[in-house]
């Protein structure tokens, strides 16, 4: 049996460096590549950087930005760090090396961190940058003029906390619900957590939680969770708090299988489509839309203004520089004027859809 | 001689060895206690916890549960059936996710869906098996031809069917309506769901190959000892194209399943499935360096893995613990069945 190995020891350097060159050729198959418009009107380069364009929002997210582009006849690229914080910022620095620092950037870094390494690199090479969701505290552009735009976010608190209250009314206001997180250390995981309990602090115990379980945003946790609680509570659950659609869905596809869809209501946060289909059906009572075709167009359309001298971005105030963006609460009531609401966005209305300036809490 | 033998599978009493010579009772009978015992520490493991939930929650063994365990177990016992064949072998196959996203996202596309105007029903399973089979055909290819190593082969083939999912959605998803597909999961036959049914039928007819076939045989002779299987004549190349193959097929037929569970594709639709297949393989006592392990051991990995998840919830245990005792109970699982008489070496 140590034959075997020896044998393979024996050739592994040249075939791991082969098995490297594999994997480098047919990973970039699989990738959809940038697309460069055909440019000329302006010699800024715009950029999104985001985390992956298999997810609904920041597919939504990446459109925007090339809607944007569009408009303005510049050259466009979409950058992903597929969750690694390393590759998101060397992919930005040799996009900033390629541009000579013409580039207009909008990213949603992988993590808070990042966000300071990345307004650096961006102010060091003369770019624009809009930071998304997630930045450290200390860190704000007003100390960072004018390289350093705006920090966009959506305020997931008191969005959640409605959404639990449509969630509440959608069983007549009292008994048990069970909640479904997101990774626990995520900002945005937190900030739903924390809606949802001051929604059912605020129910004076009509509602109670039964359980919370972390799914880490994944739908099939999500549907084994629900599957235990069914056979833990009964008929006791009469909600399902999810704090993204996805696991919304994947709650929803467990309670089809006890044939308890559309009985026990669902909601989620993102307003995916599937979701709102879902809501339409009656079987989700409602979701939350975040508008990622704003936040990817208007994080590019921002900085460019300031890139050309439209406006001058020390002079803007606070709330104009670390703003939150709309959040639409989707319920069956809502849901055509939100379907028919459409897509269209109007990139000299820079500050239009901000709804205040960010808050830290503790 | 436990060298050459591999471990008992449940439900047998007398082990041949891979390599065709067929140990005798007697030599069976010298093998010390212990380790004839330990091939059943998975059984023992599966049963500690079902008694131990059972304690702690009467709803465990109510039927809705049981009902509900088997819907979670289907997908992950046809993955591992798959997998258990590769590591058996002495390989790994990191691409399970890759290739359950291709074909969920094709399953997804070809049946009544809002996103494309196919609709060819039932059609779509074997076109998605087939095209899972593919897949697993490429991995065996690349890495038998190309000499590399299966954990990269299978990495970049994975990695490369994520994207092909990725791109031909654009990230979005494709919710289905086709109810003749929603009836593979939510269907009940004879009281249990058809997904279940599905996974026992992948089962059965997994072990009739590891059990009936030569290529079965050639599977426990390669992971024993490639070198020595080389000299006996057995078509070595041949066997693990022809393994990763089949791998494909399983793997293309979970991803069917996963459409019929959720109702829609998308190519995420796999995530976290690579890891919880490799771990229910390992704690059924399927060794990751070959050999030794028998896809019935498997089944008793998935249902541990899976009873651990759902009985966690139904005990309330802290979402904060539960990760831990997961990983505690891998590395328990594990100690227990190794059989470290033929490790001469650790890595």
């Amino acid at each position: 049996m140590s034959g075997k190995r020896t044998l393979s020891l024996g050739t592994s350097r040249r075939s791991f460096l082969q098995g490297g060159a594999g994997v480098a050729i047919a990973g970039s198959f699989g990738l959809s590549f940038p697309r460069p418009a055909i440019a000329n009107e302006t010699t800024w380069t715009l950029a999104n950087s985001l985390r992956s364009l298999a997810n609904p929002y920041h597919a939504t997210f990446a459109k925007g930005g090339a809607d944007f582009a569009k408009t303005i006849d510049a050259k466009y690229e979409t950058l992903v760090t597929e969750g690694n914080s390393e590759k998101g910022i060397s992919d930005i620095k040799a996009l900033l090396q390629r541009t000579g620092g013409k580039l207009i950037l909008n990213v949603d870094p992988n993590d808070s961190p990042d966000a300071r390494v990345i307004v650096d690199e961006v102010k060091k090479a003369g770019g624009y940058v809009v930071t998304q969701w997630n930045k450290p505290n200390d860190l704000h552009p007003w100390d960072n003029n004018p390289n350093y735009v705006a920090h966009m976010s959506f305020d997931g608190v008191p969005a959640s906390k409605k959404l639990a209250q449509v969630l509440f009314k959608a069983f007549g206001g009292e008994g048990g619900v069970v909640a479904i997180g997101g990774i626990l250390s995520n900002v945005p995981a937190i900030e739903r957590k924390q809606g949802l309990d001051m929604a059912i602090a605020e129910s004076g115990g009509k509602v109670t939680l039964l359980d919370f379980q972390p799914a880490d945003w994944n739908e099939q946790k999500a549907f084994d969770a629900t599957q235990a609680w069914l056979t833990r509570f009964g008929d006791k659950i009469k909600g399902v708090f999810a704090a993204n659609d996805d696991m919304g869905l994947g709650a929803l596809e467990a309670l089809r299988q006890a044939g308890l869809a559309g009985k026990v209501p669902v909601v989620g946060l993102d307003g995916i489509a599937a979701a709102v289909k879902a809501v339409e059906a009656g079987e989700f009572a409602g979701t939350v839309a975040w508008d990622p075709l704003w936040t990817g167009g208007m994080g590019l359309a921002i900085p460019y203004a300031v890139a050309t001298g439209k406006i001058d971005i020390a002079k803007e105030p606070k709330e104009h520089r670390e703003f939150y963006g709309t959040s639409t609460i989707v319920t069956k009531e809502t849901v055509a004027a939100f379907k028919s609401g459409g897509s269209k966005l109007d990139f000299n209305d820079l500050w239009g859809k901000a709804t205040g300036q960010i808050q830290y809490r503790g | 001689m436990a060298c050459c033998g591999r471990v008992f599978t449940p439900g047998r009493s007398v082990s041949h060895s891979g390599m065709g010579v067929a140990l005798s009772r007697a030599s069976v009978e010298s093998i010390p206690l212990w380790t004839r015992w330990r091939s059943w520490t998975p059984v023992a493991v599966l049963l500690a916890l079902c008694v131990l939930i059972r304690l702690f929650s009467p709803n465990f063994l109510s039927l809705s549960n049981l009902v509900g365990l088997l819907n979670s177990a289907s997908i992950p016992l046809v993955l591992s059936m798959g997998a258990t064949f590769v590591i058996l072998m002495g390989s790994i196959d990191l691409s399970i996710e890759g290739i359950v996203a291709v074909t969920a996202v094709l399953v997804s596309l070809l049946v009544d869906n809002d996103v494309s105007s196919y609709s060819i029903g039932l059609f779509a399973v074997p076109i998605a098996i087939l095209v899972g089979g593919a897949m697993g055909f490429a991995n065996g290819v690349l890495h038998v031809k190309l000499k590399i190593p299966s954990f990269m082969t299978t990495l970049g083939v994975g990695f490369a069917g994520i994207g092909i999912a990725t791109t031909v959605l654009g990230g979005f998803t494709a919710r289905i309506s086709d109810q003749s597909i929603r009836f593979l999961s939510l269907g009940r036959v004879l009281g249990l769901p058809v997904a279940a049914w599905i996974a026992f039928g992948a089962v059965l007819l997994s072990f009739l190959v590891q059990e009936r076939t030569r290529l079965g045989r050639w599977l426990y002779a390669i992971g024993t000892d490639e070198m020595t299987a080389r000299h006996a004549g057995i078509p070595i190349e041949k066997t693990r194209i022809l393994t990763f193959t089949i791998a494909g097929l399983f793997y293309g037929l979970a991803g069917v399943l996963s459409v019929a569970q959720f109702g829609q594709g998308h190519a995420l639709i796999s995530q976290g499935r690579l890891f919880t297949t490799v771990t229910a393989v390992v704690v059924g006592g399927t060794s990751l360096s070959g050999g030794v392990g028998s896809v019935l051991n498997s089944v008793i990995g998935v249902f541990v893995v899976t009873i651990l998840a759902n009985g966690m919830i139904l005990m309330g245990v802290a979402p904060y613990v539960q990760q831990g005792v997961q990983g505690l109970l891998i590395i328990v699982a594990v100690t227990l069945a190794l059989d470290r008489s033929r490790l001469d070496v650790v890595k």
